[in-house]
């Protein structure tokens, strides 16, 4: 185990001040580039670059580690999506899981840090969306309403001081806690604890994917049969609801798993996805 | 004040209120009682902006964004119906159904956007690959939002400067079509964004796992934190099975803290 802890003594350290406020200001910017395919995955990256920068300093010169910090922005490209604020939490406590594992390639699995990215983003965009989509919103902007149509502009003054302090707080301290929980309790899973944890994550993550197939695609398929006595989707929906999501997932799975490049998934999706509906096979 | 003029201001406001989401976690700026007031001011007239605001603000409560359905774009809506209601003695009510096409326009462009904007992820795959770290997160923070900000900036700038008759003469050449079946290609991209996920993390073992996570959703209507909170439990029961230790404390440590910072925050 010793004899791979080369990068041990090689990370650059700054103040953690500085690295929560990286956490802070990078989680805000997290949707600056959404897109459908793998929604905040550059926003993530772009929290989490100045950290895996930290934990390579050497990369230019030393080939073992370019390959491992090129492993490591690999890693944060996939699929993302989390409220801003509570994903901060997130942030924190994946750059406490990547110095650990700078530090000590055998202490994490790195496919680990992605499963735990996967459990953690279902319940907290959740909570975050519904916190501050939810409640903190209709109540800031609710009373800026009702000052504002008497002409008052301290309604819309009054409805962002109550959006901006709860933002600025839950941000600040989400991401103080992921990264100081993260350093904390990982000294502590040395060994056949961090495996039993990389498991319950591996379970966590994969269930939170299925369930969001079932909730975030809704494909549905528009086909009837005899002159409209028979629907297809009604039918399909009776064996399994979201039956053709499932279907379409596991079609691009496929074609991942046998090596289809990108670009190619990409056109299949875009045109695809015009095609079939223009042929009334989707909806 | 002339209309380019006038026109390139309300943009900006526009640019502005959408950068709230992008880089500032979606403050707020973006709700229409914000962006309609500034467009008041933009235009040297605050208080029709904050009438405008209020009456959009109101339309737009009830909508939520929730995943990956785009809710009418309600940003774009209240500030180009404030312009027109400050630009034209156009009363509030005149303004707000000018603000619908606009709205339906932003929704499509949104759509379209976003669809699109998947390229900038597979030009930063390319440079990861290459060793240029930094042109990988210039694809987000620089790219992402000059291709944003033209993209709020542009149609508003136009329906301004042109007026109400060219924008709906614009929503009515898109054919239909062409506006359902983008609908159906954002899903396809969101199953292929899925699937990208699942090749990092599925494996024959654990596959049932996803199953169950699928059906739970599917058949009983269950969220993605109802989900996430029962695997938590079946993951505590299933390792104390595993590692035939009743000591599942331990294990499920991690999944504490999680849960903390909102409960604090609260």
């Amino acid at each position: 185990m010793t004899d791979i802890k080369t990068s041990q003594d090689a990370i650059t350290e700054v103040s953690e001040g500085k690295k929560l406020g990286q956490f802070f200001w990078r989680s805000w910017a997290i949707q600056d580039s959404w897109n459908y395919e793998r929604q905040m995955n550059m926003g993530f990256l772009y929290g989490i670059a100045p950290t895996i920068d930290r934990c390579y300093p050497d990369a230019d010169s030393d080939s073992e580690q370019m390959a491992r910090k090129k492993e490591a922005y690999k890693r944060h490209m996939a699929f993302y999506n989390c409220t801003p604020q509570t994903s901060a939490f997130v942030l924190g406590l994946s750059a406490s899981m990547e110095e650990e594992y700078a530090r000590d390639p055998s202490a994490i699995d790195p496919d680990g840090i992605n499963a735990m990215k996967t459990a953690l983003m279902g319940p907290l965009s959740g909570i975050g969306d519904s916190f501050f989509q939810g409640t903190i919103r209709v109540i800031a902007f609710g009373l800026g309403v009702s000052l504002a149509q008497q002409g008052s502009f301290l309604g819309p003054v009054l409805a962002m001081v109550l959006s901006i302090v709860p933002s600025v707080l839950v941000t600040w301290f989400a991401a103080k806690l992921g990264y100081e929980g993260g350093a904390k309790y990982l000294d502590r899973l040395q060994g056949g604890a961090m495996e039993k944890v990389m498991y319950a994550c591996g379970i966590v993550g994969l269930m939170a994917v299925g369930s969001m197939i079932a909730t975030l695609i809704g494909a549905t398929t528009p086909a009837t049969f005899a002159d409209g006595a028979l629907v297809l989707q009604d039918v399909l929906d009776s064996i399994m609801p979201q039956m053709i999501s499932l279907a379409l997932t596991m079609a691009f799975y496929y074609l991942i798993k046998k090596n289809v490049k990108s670009g190619p998934l990409l056109l299949i999706a875009i045109i695809g996805g015009v095609a079939l509906s223009a042929l009334g096979v989707l909806a | 004040m002339n209309s380019l003029v006038s026109a390139i201001l309300v943009g900006l406001v526009a640019v502005f209120c959408m950068l709230d989401s992008r880089l500032l976690g979606r403050m707020n700026f973006e709700q229409p009682l914000v962006g309609a007031t500034l467009v008041g001011f933009a235009l040297g007239d605050p208080g029709t902006g904050l009438a405008v605001g209020a009456a959009t603000e109101l339309v737009s409560m009830g909508l939520v964004s929730v995943g990956a359905a785009v809710p009418p774009d309600m940003v774009l809506g209240g500030i180009v119906a404030a312009a027109f209601a400050c630009l034209t003695d156009a009363s509030v009510e005149t303004a707000m159904t000018i603000a619908i096409p606009i709205a339906v326009l932003g929704q499509l462009l949104g759509i379209v956007f976003r669809s699109v904007i998947a390229v900038l992820t597979h030009r930063a795959d390319a440079a990861i690959a290459q060793g240029k770290f930094k042109t990988a997160t210039n694809m987000h923070i620089v790219v992402g939002t000059i291709l944003y900000s033209l993209m709020y900036f542009l149609p508003v700038f136009f329906a301004v400067l042109l007026g109400t008759d060219a924008v709906q003469a614009v929503v009515n050449l898109i054919p239909e079509w062409l506006s359902t079946g983008l609908n159906v290609s954002a899903m396809l991209l969101t199953a292929y964004g899925l699937a990208l996920l699942l090749s990092l993390m599925l494996n024959k073992k654990m596959a049932a796992f996803l199953f169950l996570g699928f059906l739970l959703s599917s058949y009983l209507e269950l969220s993605v934190t109802a989900v996430s909170l029962i695997a938590v439990c079946l993951a505590v029961v299933l390792l104390g099975v595993k590692y035939h230790d009743g000591d599942a404390r331990v294990a499920t440590a991690p999944a504490d803290p999680d849960y903390d910072p909102l409960e604090d925050d609260e």
